[in-house]
């Protein structure tokens, strides 16, 4: 493993096993790495062995096989020398409901092993960056739900560990609370901290991650920036024609296609763009110009995933 | 490389003391729990006194031994709470916290405050029971041990489970087989005799035998106190070795 690599896997597997029920492959060789600095996304569907691999990399879990790496330090046979240098937030995890905000935030740096002033100075700002100051002393019982991830998500970067593990970190979040999230932690890429999370939002990939993988049933599908992921799908137009589901095969030839009840929506590369539109008009068809969204390229990915299996 | 996220090397009870106030924290805002823990103990006292008073002194030193084994049992709801209901476990092992550190500060977390209503029960014991010094000090070491020995089979039983519900069953069994139905409350000397080995080689009724016999409520054969000594400091011993390796193995997952 290089200086320049936080983590490094190498054909990771994990099976699960369970009396009475058949193993479950949740990992079936995954070979990643995340360079140091790096904001990096795993997207997937639910079960496609995301939180799996986050467990493992955390520390919490061990691997059936292949090796996974932190900043040099082997997960599996020498975990607690990798500890000191990461973070989690746990995926559904909440902060304790009869302490305050603030009592979470440092009591948890100073178990870390935070001196105390560090601590006290790194939790009001990680309160203030998170939006928590006003409510940074009532117990988290009485706060909502999104309150509540704010202040786990508050608990971990406030540690401002070399590198961060976040699953789901925004579930819950209004968008408000969602943007503060990532301008915290690009401050903290910025400051030189490492980040790999995993996220359903693909607008938070998008917005957050300088590379992403797309994970399904437990094997990487695809690595690259969202740009890279748009462009691998054939287009980075989207033209959506409503009532073009009738001529969908006239249009067949310009790229991916995909009717929706009378809907047409089909995925362009832009030199294709004006000859399209030209038998739209043909064909008396109102269009939509359009980017491909980072979700459109994923349903896309995976979906023909599932159809070659 | 950046080390701010919490020093380096973890070194055994890493952590310990800052965990053991967190969970302070966390329990010191549940006031009412604190008085309610008192409710079984009181309970029993009140029947004591109704049909024997002259136990009551008795029925005290067991109250603390029963509050101290007690305290395992919120070991046992509390640590599976925190994994299975907050999954805020996972937010402290992944990190430079030891593990020992997070079952001992857990555990330690709770006795710090539930342990001031004992020392309430503790000033009435020596008020109304007259212990001497020497009595007392044995009360507190064999009380310490019951709290050892009841935190660590709790902290183990409760990474056994996946669902809270199951726990509340066998928390229960747990509370009365050890401490209720044994003679903790009342005389050793009261309990069918073919039953005392098993009552010795229990750590609440055997501390309960060994204070009762220094008191001079009840007379142990020297076999008995031998008996009740060992088993009582070996399996205080054995269980937090084991609960302190239990919870080093548990961290990850297989």
């Amino acid at each position: 493993m290089g200086d320049a690599e936080a983590l490094r896997s190498q054909d990771l597997r994990k099976v699960y096993t369970t009396k009475g029920a058949p193993p479950t492959e949740a990992l079936a060789g995954v070979s990643l790495d995340v360079r140091r600095g790096e904001r990096v996304a795993l997207l997937g569907r639910n079960g496609a062995g995301k939180t799996t691999f986050l467990k493992i990399a955390s520390t919490l879990l061990r691997p059936t096989s292949g090796s996974i790496e932190v900043f040099g330090y082997d997960i599996a046979r020498t975990p607690e020398r990798a500890r000191p240098y990461i973070a989690v937030v746990p995926q559904e995890g909440k902060p304790f409901f009869h302490l305050t905000p603030r009592e979470q935030v440092y009591t948890y740096l100073r178990a870390r092993g935070l001196a105390r002033e560090t601590a006290r100075s790194r939790t009001e700002e990680a309160l203030g960056r998170m939006g928590l100051t006003e409510i940074a002393d009532r117990l988290a019982i009485t706060l909502s739900g999104g309150q509540r991830q704010r202040t786990m998500v508050a608990t971990v970067i406030a540690t401002e560990a070399p590198l961060l593990f976040l699953d789901e970190p925004s579930i819950g979040m209004d968008p408000f609370a969602r943007r503060d999230v990532w301008e915290s932690l690009r401050e903290l890429t910025r400051r030189g901290s490492t980040i790999l999370l995993t996220t359903h939002y693909l607008d938070e990939a998008e917005a957050l991650s300088d590379r992403l993988y797309i994970i399904e049933r437990g094997r990487v599908l695809v690595t690259g920036t969202a740009d890279d992921l748009k462009r691998s799908v054939g287009g980075t137009l989207k033209v959506t024609m409503p009532g073009g589901g009738a001529f969908a095969e006239s249009f067949r030839s310009f790229g991916a296609s995909v009717v929706d009840g009378s809907h047409l929506t089909i995925i362009v590369p832009p030199e294709r763009l004006g000859e399209l539109m030209e038998l739209a008009v043909r064909e008396r068809l109102v269009a939509t110009v359009g980017p491909v969204t980072l979700e459109e390229a994923f349903l896309r990915v995976v979906g023909r995933s599932i159809d070659e299996d | 490389m950046r080390t701010s996220g919490g020093g380096v090397e973890g070194r055994p009870f890493r952590g310990l003391a800052a965990f053991l106030w967190t969970e302070a924290l966390v329990q010191a805002h549940e006031s009412l729990a604190m008085a309610t823990s008192m409710v079984v103990q009181g309970v029993l006292l009140v029947f004591v006194l109704i049909l024997d008073p002259s136990l009551l002194g008795v029925a005290l030193a067991g109250a603390i031994l029963f509050s101290m084994f007690a305290m395992g049992s919120r070991v046992l709801n509390e640590a599976a709470y925190i994994r299975i209901d907050h999954k805020a476990h996972d937010l402290y092992l992944a990190s430079p916290l030891s593990p020992e550190g997070y079952f001992l500060g857990l555990s330690g977390g709770i006795l710090t405050v539930y342990v001031a209503p004992v020392v309430v029960l503790g000033a009435i014991t020596v008020a109304v029971a007259h212990l001497s010094v020497g009595v007392g000090l044995l009360l507190l070491a064999l009380a310490a041990a019951v709290w050892l020995f009841s935190a660590s089979i709790g902290y183990v039983f409760s990474t056994f489970f996946r669902d809270n519900r199951a726990i509340w069953a066998y928390a229960s069994l747990f509370f009365n087989v050890f401490g209720v139905l044994p003679p903790v409350f009342y005389p050793f000397g009261l309990f069918p005799k073919p039953l005392d080995p098993v009552v010795l080689l229990m750590p609440p009724s055997a501390a309960a035998a060994l204070v009762q016999h220094a008191m001079g409520v009840t007379s142990l054969t020297g076999g008995q106190i031998a008996l009740a000594v060992v088993a009582l400091v070996v399996e205080t011993v054995g269980l937090f070795l084991f609960a302190v390796h239990w919870a080093r193995r548990t961290v990850q997952e297989r």
